[in-house]
C-alpha cells in the first residue's frame, strides 16, 4: 500500500504491541479556550526508542507535546479531554501531582533556557526539589548527567561559571542535562535544535541517540532529515489531526497517506 | 501536485527524460543490431559497434544527475526511488546496449554466411527483445506500474524462444559440421537477445518499484 496507489487510506496509524508501549494517548482533544487545537488523537509511543512528530506550523505537534507533561494546566481556559496512560496510569487525572509528573515526564524546549546561576547549579537545581542527596552524590549526579548530554568535556573546568555563558549548543545541551538529572522516564524534545549550527545540531543528535538506551523520547521537529535520522517512529499531524503514524523508515520511503506523501516529498499545500 | 520548489520538478522531469531517451537509444541499437545482422550489412554493422558509445555516455550522465539530485534536493519517498530506480535502469540499458554491440561485432565474423532459416529465428528472438524493452521503457514514461508488471510477468516467452533457437542450431551444427565456427557465433547472439530480455524484466521490476516502492522479484510469477 502506499500513497500513490488508488484510494490511500486518510489516515493510517501503526498500532504498537502493548509491550513495548511506555506512553498511550487516547481519543486526545485540545482547546486552546474555544480554538479546538487536538482531535481525537490517539497514538502510542515505544520505551527506549525516539519517536519523532513532524507536520507544518500549526499542526499540533508542539501542543500535543506540552499536553504530555501537562504545560497547558498553567494557562486558565486550556483544557485537555482524553487519556495519556504513562505506563497504564492517566497523567490527565486530577489525582495526578503536577510536580511528580513533571520529574516523569521531562521537557527541553526550542531555545535553551539556562537558569542564570553556575553551569553545576543548573543541573543541580531540579534534583534539590525532589531529591536530598549528600555533597558527593549530588557531584556525581550533574557530572553523570553532563556526561549522558555530551557536555561534560567541555565544561569539566568550569562548572562554576554561568550557564549563560555558554554557546548556544552548550546551553540545549546543557538544558537536556538539567532534564535528565532529575531521571525521568520520558523526555519531550520541542524542536531541540532549531537555533543550533550543524556541528552542534550533530552533537546534540548524538546525544539523543545515546539517551534512548534509558529514556523514551519524544521529539518535535520542523527538520525532516533530522527526524529520520534520529527516531524509530515518525507521527505527521495536520489541522490538529493525526494523519500517519508508524516506522520511521517507513514513513520516510514509502508513506501510506497522500498528505503524509506530500509533505516529506515538499509537495505541500 | 507538484513541488513547492519548481526546480525539484525540473530536475525530476529531466531524469525521467534522460532515462527514457536511453532506452529508446537502447532499443534502436538492439533492433539495428539485429537488423545489420539479418542483411550481414558489414559498414552498417561498424556503426552500430561505434554508437555504442552515446549509451555509454547517457549512462554516465544519468548517474551524475542523480547523484547530484541526491545531494543537493535531499528527496525522500517516491522523490528519492525515482533518482535511485534512473541509476539502476541506466545500468541496466547499458549492458543491453553492449550486448547489442556484441552482436554488431559478430556480423563480420560469420563467413559461411547464415541460412534463411537461422536468420528468421534469430531476427524472430531480437523482435521479442527488444518488444520487450520498448513495452517497458514504454511504462516507464508513462509512470505505468500495471504495464511494467506486465512485461514482468511474461519473461519466459523469451527463455523459451531462445531455448527452440538453441536447439535448431545445434541440429544444424551436426548437419553442417564445416560452418561450427558461425553456429558458434549464432548461438552467442542467441544468448545475447536473451540476455537482453532479462534485463528488460530487470528494468520492469524498477519500474514498478519505482513507482509503488514494493518489490516485484520474491513475488511468484503467475
Amino acid at each position: 500500500m502506499n500513497a500513490q496507489l488508488d484510494n490511500p487510506p486518510e489516515t493510517a496509524v501503526l498500532e504498537l504491541p502493548p509491550e513495548v508501549v511506555k506512553l498511550a494517548i487516547k481519543d486526545l482533544t485540545f482547546f486552546y479556550g474555544q480554538k479546538q487545537a487536538l482531535f481525537d488523537v490517539s497514538v502510542s509511543f515505544a520505551a527506549n526508542a525516539v519517536t519523532a512528530l513532524i507536520g507544518p506550523s500549526g499542526c499540533g505537534k508542539s501542543t500535543l507535546l506540552r499536553v504530555l507533561n501537562r504545560m497547558y494546566s498553567l494557562y486558565p481556559g486550556q483544557r485537555a479531554q482524553g487519556q495519556v496512560l504513562l505506563d497504564g496510569e492517566d497523567m490527565l487525572s486530577p489525582r495526578v501531582d503536577v510536580a511528580t509528573l513533571r520529574a516523569r515526564v521531562g521537557m527541553v524546549f526550542q531555545k535553551p533556557t539556562p537558569f542564570p546561576m553556575s553551569i553545576f547549579d543548573n543541573v543541580a537545581y531540579g534534583v534539590k526539589l525532589y531529591e536530598k542527596l549528600s555533597k558527593a552524590d549530588m557531584a556525581n549526579r550533574v557530572e553523570d548527567s553532563l556526561r549522558r548530554a555530551a557536555l561534560w568535556d567541555e565544561v569539566k573546568d568550569k562548572l562554576k561559571e554561568s550557564g549563560l555563558s555558554l554557546s548556544g549548543g552548550q546551553q540545549q545541551r546543557l538544558c537536556v542535562a538539567r532534564g535528565i538529572a532529575v531521571k525521568p522516564e520520558i523526555l519531550l524534545l520541542d524542536e531541540p535544535a532549531s537555533a543550533l549550527d550543524p556541528i552542534s545540531t550533530a552533537r546534540l543528535e548524538e546525544t539523543i541517540a545515546e539517551l534512548k538506551r534509558d529514556y523514551t523520547i519524544v521529539i518535535v521537529t520542523h527538520n525532516m532529515g533530522q527526524a529520520a535520522r534520529l527516531s524509530d517512529h515518525t507521527g505527521f499531524m495536520y489541522l490538529g489531526k493525526l494523519i500517519e503514524f508508524g516506522e520511521t523508515e517507513q514513513l520516510f520511503t514509502n508513506p501510506v497517506t497522500t498528505r503524509a506523501r506530500d509533505y516529506i516529498t515538499g509537495r505541500f499545500g | 501536485m507538484d513541488h513547492t520548489l519548481k526546480a525539484v520538478d525540473t530536475d525530476l522531469e529531466a531524469l525521467s527524460h534522460a532515462v527514457a531517451a536511453m532506452g529508446d537509444l537502447a532499443v534502436a541499437q538492439v533492433r539495428a543490431a539485429v537488423d545489420v545482422f539479418v542483411r550481414h550489412d558489414l559498414p552498417a554493422a561498424e556503426k552500430v559497434v561505434r554508437a555504442d558509445n552515446a549509451v555509454d555516455i547517457q549512462d554516465i550522465e544519468i548517474e551524475r544527475n542523480a547523484v547530484r539530485f541526491i545531494a543537493l534536493r535531499q528527496p525522500m519517498a517516491d522523490d528519492l526511488r525515482r533518482p535511485i530506480a534512473a541509476m539502476k535502469i541506466a545500468m541496466q540499458l547499458e549492458r543491453c546496449g553492449d550486448l547489442a554491440k556484441n552482436i554488431a561485432k559478430r556480423v563480420p565474423r560469420l563467413t559461411a554466411g547464415t541460412t534463411e532459416a537461422q536468420a528468421d529465428i534469430i531476427a524472430e528472438l531480437g523482435r521479442m527483445a527488444s518488444e520487450r524493452l520498448a513495452a517497458v521503457i514504454n511504462a516507464y514514461r508513462n509512470d505505468d506500474a500495471q504495464g511494467a508488471y506486465n512485461v514482468w510477468l511474461k519473461d519466459t516467452d523469451i527463455d523459451e524462444r531462445h531455448d527452440s533457437v538453441v536447439r535448431e542450431i545445434v541440429a544444424g551444427m551436426a548437419a553442417a559440421p564445416d560452418a561450427m565456427g558461425d553456429a558458434i557465433h549464432l548461438l552467442f547472439i542467441a544468448k545475447n537477445l536473451e540476455r537482453i530480455g532479462d534485463h528488460a524484466t530487470n528494468v520492469a521490476e524498477l519500474v514498478h518499484y519505482q513507482i509503488t516502492g514494493t518489490d516485484l522479484s520474491n513475488r511468484p510469477k503467475l
